[in-house]
């Protein structure tokens, strides 16, 4: 894929000289390996969904876990080295409390959303006694779904540190077609149930092995009820439904 | 050159200045939390600023000089002091029940405190010592509980929620610290009941009450105190206690906070006026003995035909 | 009395600390707040300035009076003035009132060591429109009142405002109940009223009274704008709004 590839695909800190940084260029497309992930932010509240993938009989399809609570407004799904989102998340959750503990109220979504990618641009040489830092960008790319005084909000993040907010967006292997199925499906006016079919059906179109309830899993974030994870009796209810 | 090489070298003066501001907590220095990014691992950063301290040779001693009016009513800052509060364990939960004056010397600086902290939906922890040692490190506990939840998919226990707040307290021991508290709530092992202290005192039990007060409520509660109390009968031997200890303690009084912890979390009940209890009680029947023996007593006689 | 000599021992501590004197006290309305002290600064029996500000406007919702040691207090206000001028540009938004009270108990606490000689009182309108009042004491334990006086005569004002705010002692007239808020009128005459007595009976309060107004979004300013020795300091349009009144005290 890379033809031009030279030594300067070897450091984090060299710039090739084209103005390229290689290392943070081969991290985003380590996302496009993950696992399909789709989130979609509607007036009522943002829904988000991955697919599980689910390499054998014998796995507890229950133990992956690729949406996480950051705080009770606060969701979070993922793709790629779900390993790195773990600190990530970690840093989502910490900053997330320390911002209620200094100012008693609930942090904004693009501020926690901030803080994350603050860390992502946190790899390289380690200088003087500073803490120890990641040797290299981090592997994954997060979908941030939030409630806040702006109202529902979804915002995705990449290695490179970038931040932007989508009304709709695909992460992960099959996101080619799932984000322009996206663009064609969503309107300004949909209601949370309508963001849960959308997803699925979404994820049902790329994903390789049939769409059950062991192998996607659903959440939402919504103003009244916060975030919450849907249960396999919800999450089969509405697959029955799709 | 030099300067970029002292700068970044972990030796000599300028690092071991850098050291020494850290030990000190020059607090001109901010972390980039307060610019709403902690730009960090998260698990390195905890939310609690660095102290700062006075650069003498005892610090607790300059604190003390200072702060504690008990030793020197003279002076300067007064941190607010004397309360009541209970907590005890039943059949039917927890009940928590505390006064609301703040003193500073003999002057009533508030009659209005809330010495009940709502740690989160499902623990309380009570105040008595200084009013902001325990409003600060119960909210902080507040947020550390939280985090515990979302990383162990969990809620904390009573146990260990208060073994986290007196192994914190400690590690500030003899810097001049005060307090004294009850934590209260319900977990796997049912209603639990912790007393954690600034000494580092940490103890499990059925039935607890601190603070000036506290001898006088002691008395009311140990020998109204059974484990089959029902709820209302729990309710109000928590109110009586306050009561007996507002009317006895002239450091503590205004108005009784009452809370109940069940297994769904703990429940706000009231909010009683101690004089108007004294008078009236909580269902017109008044606590005051002089209610009781009005025309009875040598003070009071009864009127002559 | 140490005279240099090594004769007898001597002994000397660290003393930071000294009291400044004033006044500052705050009362919050249905949808309103007044916020006010008195401008003496005194040490010992001394007058330094007849003109040294207490209360201070931090937003165009929040305004914070400090009442102690002045150079402690002065210090104070700077760091929560920079602290907001941080997170307006972290958050892109300014800080509600209740978020500024727990700035400012954070504030103290990181000082519980080396405490700020500074009692607060924080005054302004919340999020959902109501005046409210902050009060704090030097390491940072606050509650939310309805009304509050602190500093030298405060244990002459505050049974005032207990008296004429909670209507303490006061049985209503037969068939009528206590208001539970008072109108804008009433609480500035209850304001000056406890500033005039204060500096008839304490030493240390007088020369000048600033009366901080702080007005919910969308009440009428009537009363108050054009009025004699008013200033509005707010800086933008459609929001909460504030104003000062500056009135004359005593100078004896």
């Amino acid at each position: 894929m890379f033809l031009t590839r030279s030594e300067y695909d070897r450091g984090v800190n060299t710039f090739s000289p084209e103005g390229r940084l290689f290392q943070v260029e081969y991290a985003i497309e380590a996302i496009k390996l993950g696992s399909t992930t789709v989130g979609v932010c509607t007036p009522e509240g943002v829904v988000l969904a991955v697919e599980k993938r689910v390499q054998s009989p014998l796995l507890e399809a229950s133990s992956i876990e690729k949406i996480m609570e950051i705080d009770s407004h606060l969701g979070c799904a993922m793709s790629g080295l779900i390993a790195d989102a773990r600190t990530m998340i970690d840093h989502a959750r910490v900053t997330s409390q320390n911002h209620a503990f200094t100012y008693d109220e609930k942090i904004k979504v693009e501020s926690v959303t901030q803080a994350v990618c603050d860390l992502a641009l946190r790899f390289g040489e380690s200088v003087h006694d500073e803490d120890a830092m990641m040797s290299r960008p981090f592997g994954v790319a997060l979908l941030i779904a939030g409630v806040d005084e702006k109202g529902p909000q979804l915002f995705h993040t990449d290695p490179s540190g970038t931040f932007v907010r989508y009304d709709a967006k695909a992460v992960g292997s099959g996101s080619e077609a799932a984000q322009s199925e996206l663009q064609d499906k969503w309107h300004k006016q949909m209601t949370l149930k309508e963001a849960h079919i959308l997803t699925l059906r979404v994820l049902k179109q790329v994903m390789e092995e049939k769409l059950d309830q062991h192998n996607v899993q659903l959440a939402q974030v919504t103003s009244d009820k916060g975030f919450e994870i849907l249960d396999e009796v919800r999450l089969k209810a509405l697959i029955d439904d799709m | 050159m030099n300067s970029l090489v002292s700068r970044f070298s972990t030796t000599g003066p300028i690092a071991e200045l850098r050291k020494a501001k850290e030990v000190l907590g020059d607090d001109d220095e901010f972390s980039d939390a307060v610019w709403g990014s902690e730009a960090g691992f998260g698990s390195l950063a905890n939310g609690v600023p660095k102290f700062s301290i006075p650069q003498v040779p005892d610090p607790s001693a300059f604190l003390r000089l200072h702060t504690d009016d008990h030793s020197d009513p003279s002076c300067r800052i007064k941190i607010k002091h004397g309360t009541t509060t209970l907590a005890f364990r039943f059949q039917g939960g927890v009940i928590v029940a505390v006064d609301s004056r703040a003193s500073a010397g003999s002057y009533v600086a508030s009659g209005t405190v809330k010495k009940v902290i709502e740690i989160n939906p499902y623990l309380l922890g009570t105040m008595a010592g200084g009013a902001a040692d325990c409003q600060y490190w119960e909210t902080y506990l507040g947020i550390q509980c939280r985090l515990h939840e979302l990383r162990n998919r969990e809620r904390i226990s009573v146990a260990a929620a208060s073994k986290y707040l007196s192994n914190l307290v400690y590690s500030y021991k003899g810097m001049g610290l005060s307090m004294g508290t009850m934590i209260c709530g319900w977990d796997k092992t049912g209603p639990a009941v912790f007393y954690v202290d600034s000494d580092g005192t940490r103890l499990k039990g059925d039935l607890f009450s601190v603070g000036s007060g506290s001898t006088f409520a002691y008395g009311v509660l140990d020998q109204g105190y059974r484990w089959d109390l029902t709820d209302e009968e729990a309710q109000e031997l928590g109110r009586r206690s306050i009561y007996a200890a507002g009317h006895r303690d002239a450091y503590s009084g205004n108005t009784i906070n009452l809370y109940h912890v069940k297994e769904d979390g703990w429940k706000f009940i009231g909010n009683y006026d101690v004089s108007k209890m004294h008078y009236e009680g909580p269902n017109g029947v008044g606590y005051g003995y002089d209610i009781r023996t009005e025309g009875r007593s040598s003070a009071n006689p009864p009127a002559t035909q | 009395m140490p005279d240099g000599s090594f004769s007898h021992p001597q002994q000397r501590s660290f003393n930071p600390y000294t009291e400044n004197g004033g006044t500052i006290l705050a009362i919050a309305g249905a949808d309103f707040t007044v916020i006010a002290g008195d401008t003496r600064q005194s040490e010992g029996y001394s007058i330094q300035t007849r003109y040294a500000p207490k209360v201070f406007r931090l937003t165009d919702r929040a305004v914070l009076a400090v009442n102690g040691f002045a150079a402690d207090g002065n210090m104070f206000v700077k760091k929560v003035k920079q602290r907001l001028e941080w997170y307006r540009h972290a958050h892109a938004k300014d800080m509600p009132l209740r978020a500024i009270a727990r700035l400012i108990q954070t504030m103290l606490y990181a000082q519980r060591f080396f405490p700020y000689y500074v009692y607060n009182i924080l005054g302004g309108i919340e999020e959902d429109g109501t005046g409210a009042v902050y009060s704090f004491d030097p390491v940072g334990s606050y509650e939310r009142e309805a009304c509050r006086a602190a500093g030298a005569a405060q244990s002459l004002v505050q049974p005032f405002l207990d008296n004429q705010i909670y209507f303490k002692n006061q049985q209503a007239a037969p068939g009528q109940s206590h208001p539970l808020h008072l109108p804008l009128s009433d609480v500035l005459s209850i304001v000056i009223d406890s500033f005039t007595s204060a500096t008839e009976r304490h030493i240390e309060v007088g020369d000048g009274l600033e009366m901080y107004v702080v007005l919910a979004k969308g009440r009428s300013a009537q009363g108050l704008e054009g009025g004699r020795g008013v200033q509005e300091l707010t800086t933008r349009t459609d929001g909460d709004r504030v104003f000062v009144i500056r009135r004359e005290l005593k100078k004896d």
